[in-house]
């Protein structure tokens, strides 16, 4: 019984994968490759969220957290503004509290040429 | 795998599961069989039940900001107390203080007691899945699901403690009858309304199957099942043999009843796992 639900719960831990992440599409694209620095990233969500935490890390090295100051109300498109941090990968993690009280995040990357 | 804040919400959630059922379990046999000396387990599960609906609460806030600090942020508690993560966490506080003001107050305590537990019970109905679906069906089956499972988990320790003395072993007898008699109405209901509500949140056989969501379901079925079993050795062996005067019976009963107990945890540490880390299947 116990090797059975032990195998169950490895299981489902397994396929769990990322718990909601309602992300619709981002500018840049996730996995995009630019050619240019974009001066602000788009965040469009399936349903209102409210974001609370946004990090970027710039090649593995530079982490830094966006300010969310005027980012207070539950809606489906944010314009984060961007700092050129040079050529590279950026990947932007983001949480964020949905209207239903679901605790939300997920990340997406693009690379700068 | 989850995360380490993940995790915590996990076993915060058993916790959760745990405190509010039994408690709520606990003051409505209370009230329904008569039961004697129930006070002390009743206070301790809902005071288990009150700590973890905080540490739930808190622990969404870290969820908010990714790291502790968000556990005690003002500004994410606030944000989430706007959200029917709010709404319930109000429903559990007061729940669980009516149940245990209602344990000092004599004998209308006991119904205060009681619908303590049962406001505790409807705040689930407020967050998770089946929140999210808005359809007031699906809420009134859940509602009678975790009235009907928390007496069972309720009646559990009182009739083990029952049959563990000699002097009691009538009185055990009795109240496993008439629980035996209450089951024949509830069972029924706790199958209907669990296969409705598995229906309408995984909706097919290939999602069953296919989905971590859909497993996690199996397993708790399968438990159930298990559970089914035992009751049925109970009601069917071991109560009309105690009634009958065979001593024997009661240590099998305890038994029995220790077996449901443990069944019962992994039940609801499972539904822990689908409510907390597992997304319905789309």
């Amino acid at each position: 019984m116990k090797a059975i639900l032990l195998a169950g719960m490895i299981g489902i831990w397994a396929t769990g994968a990322m718990a909601h992440s309602p992300l619709d599409a981002t500018t840049p694209a996730n996995e995009a490759i630019v050619t240019e620095m974009p001066t602000e990233v788009l965040m469009n969500f399936k349903g209102d969220i409210r974001l609370t935490r946004v990090a970027i890390t710039h090649a593995d090295t530079h982490s830094m957290d966006m300010d969310l100051g005027e980012q207070t109300a539950f809606t489906q498109e944010f314009a984060l503004p961007m700092h050129d941090m040079g050529a590279g990968t950026y990947v932007i993690e983001w949480r964020g509290l949905g209207v239903d009280g679901h605790a939300l995040n997920g990340s997406f990357s693009f690379t700068v040429e | 795998m989850p995360d380490a804040f993940g995790l915590a919400a996990i076993v915060t959630k058993f916790a959760l599961y745990l405190g509010v059922m039994t408690a709520a379990g606990t003051v409505m046999a209370t009230l329904m069989f008569r039961l004697d000396r129930t006070r002390g387990l009743a206070a301790a599960f809902a005071v288990l039940g009150l700590a973890a609906t905080i540490l739930a609460f808190s622990l969404r806030g870290a969820n908010l900001t990714g790291d502790l600090s968000g556990m005690t942020d003002p500004e994410m508690l606030g944000l989430l107390w706007t959200t029917p993560v709010g709404t319930a966490l109000l429903l559990r506080l007061v729940g669980l203080g009516l149940l245990i003001a209602g344990l000092f107050m004599g004998r209308v305590g006991a119904w205060v007691s009681a619908l303590g537990g049962v406001v505790a019970i409807w705040s689930f109905d407020h967050v998770g899945h089946v929140s999210s679906r808005d359809t007031t069906l699906l809420d009134i089956a859940l509602t009678l699901h975790l009235l009907t499972v928390a007496l069972w988990i309720g009646v559990l320790t009182p009739l083990k403690r029952l049959a563990s003395l000699p002097d009691t072993f009538n009185m055990a007898a009795n109240v496993g009858h008439r629980f035996g008699v209450v089951a024949t109405a509830t069972v029924p209901v706790l199958i209907i309304v669990g296969g409705y509500m598995g229906y309408q949140l995984v909706g097919s056989f290939t999602a069953l199957i296919g989905t971590g969501y859909g497993q996690a379901l199996i397993i708790k079925v399968l438990l159930i099942v298990a559970l089914l079993g035992l009751a049925a050795a109970n009601k069917l062996r071991f109560i009309p043999a105690l009634r009958a005067g065979d001593s024997a019976a009661a240590s099998h009963l305890s038994k029995s009843i220790s077996v449901e107990w443990l069944i019962i945890l992994a039940v609801l540490g499972t539904t822990a796992v689908l409510t907390t880390h597992l997304t319905l299947p789309a």
